[in-house]
């Protein structure tokens, strides 16, 4: 049989968090129970103790959202499976570069690019509006909207998870959920988009959802629907 | 959102064969692991900053260690034990500065945090939180491993990667302090809170 030595009042009153959180094991165990019994001073420390645990046990107050934490670190890892993208540049090449950015600003290209892109997306729209009939019917109606987003999350995900993944992603639930689990959602901040174009907000959302695990289906963007259906069966004319 | 929990025998079983999988670069199992333990972490090291951004910093950057070292844990130890000795290693390194502010707040504060009764277990916690606060970050994660996530002597000593003894020592300097801090934490509180001796 294994003979603890015997442990004094120090030894006692320096294990009595263990004793309180239901650590302390074996003959220690018993030994520090006993002594407790007999001594008021580690009587009254013991229940400081448990009273301490009891405080920083208590159901959190705050919900943490892992979510765009997770996403983050997805990306960083993303990041180091691609070491070449973050190779540094050699100074001739540095140098080139640094001459074409004085020539071509990111901003002001992608800022161009964006107004053409808009541009010519209110061009288009305004033809097609032009060369529909003067008529509105209420099956056109029923269509769904450009502006949601139809998708599926993984079937075994808590409510409360769902919940926690449109607040992070920034989408509201404006359809279903159907038959078949599947959801319509639209940005929390919808923006602005020509007929049969999409808004960015919705391009974002669309790509932030895409880009989350749990998320087991996601429709194409219905622009992309709009040119498929354009290319195939387009509606008999009258 | 409810914090999914695997505990007791199942529940390291379930961890180390996640771990296992994230060796092998299974990215699902990867997030599971996250998010099981997101929530304890952020708990754990929200207690050192009122920082949100700087808490889940660190948090990812444990996580970063977990992904590329995964293939290193031998099961030696349990799988919490060992994300919790990462994750306390990134808390140090990032809370370096909080710790010497901490130690010259202690020089400082040599009264109590307040005298009044508090009415309910809610408001005693709220005051609790502010004296770890007040801890130097080594004390004060010892008393958060011990009290608050229940680990043994032993384990808070692997974590910490320090002696046994020295884990005891840090708890009976945490425990004095906390008992000037706030000497109402040895008397029932009013109120009908939850806290007190069981």
């Amino acid at each position: 049989m294994n003979h603890e030595p015997a442990l004094g009042h120090d030894e006692i009153w320096l294990l009595l968090p263990w004793l309180a959180n239901g650590r302390l094991a074996g003959a220690q165990r018993a030994q520090a129970e006993q002594h407790v019994r007999g001594c008021a001073a580690c009587a009254q420390e013991l229940a400081t103790q448990r009273h301490t645990c009891a405080l920083l046990t208590e159901p959190e107050r705050v919900s943490y959202a892992p979510g765009p934490s997770l996403r983050k670190l997805m990306e960083r890892i993303d990041g180091e499976a691609r070491p070449a993208a973050a190779e540094p540049l050699r100074p001739a090449r540095r140098a080139r570069a640094a001459l074409a950015a004085t020539w071509r600003p990111p901003g002001l290209a992608w800022a161009a690019t964006f107004v053409l892109t808009a541009g010519l997306g209110a061009l288009f729209a305004t033809a097609y509006r032009w060369s529909q009939p003067e008529y509105a019917t209420y099956t056109t109606a029923s269509r769904a909207s450009s502006e949601v987003l139809h998708l599926a999350f993984e079937r075994s995900l808590p409510v409360g998870e769902v919940e926690e993944l449109l607040r992070a992603s920034g989408a509201r639930v404006v359809e279903g959920p159907d038959g078949s689990g599947i959801f319509g959602v639209a940005p929390v901040a919808p923006g602005a988009a020509a007929p049969g174009t999409v808004s960015p907000q919705l391009r974002a959302l669309r790509e932030r959802l895409a880009a989350d695990a749990r998320v087991r289906w996601i429709e194409p963007l219905a622009a992309a629907r709009a040119e498929a259906d354009a290319a195939g069966a387009r509606p008999p004319e009258r | 959102m409810a914090e999914p929990t695997y505990r007791g025998t199942t529940g390291v079983a379930r961890e180390a064969d996640l771990i296992a999988r994230v060796a092998e670069g299974d990215r699902r199992a990867f997030e599971e692991l996250y998010n099981l333990y997101h929530r304890r972490l952020a708990r754990f090291l929200s207690r050192l900053t009122r920082r949100y951004d700087v808490v889940e910093e660190v948090i990812n950057d444990t996580f970063w260690v977990v992904w590329r070292k995964a293939r290193d844990f031998r099961g030696d130890s349990q799988p919490s034990t060992w994300i919790l000795g990462i994750a306390y290693r990134k808390a140090r390194g990032a809370f370096r500065a909080a710790a010497r502010l901490a130690e010259q707040n202690l020089e400082s504060e040599r009264e109590p945090l307040t005298t009044e009764t508090p009415a309910t277990s809610e408001e005693l916690r709220d005051w609790l939180a502010q004296a770890l606060a007040q801890l130097p970050p080594e004390q004060s994660l010892a008393v958060q491993l011990c009290y608050e996530l229940g680990f043994s002597c032993e384990e808070i000593a692997s974590i910490m990667n320090c002696p046994v003894n020295t884990v005891k020592t840090r708890l009976f300097h945490a425990r004095a302090k906390l008992q000037r801090l706030l000497p109402q934490l040895a008397q029932p509180v009013g109120g009908g809170g939850k806290a007190g001796t069981p």
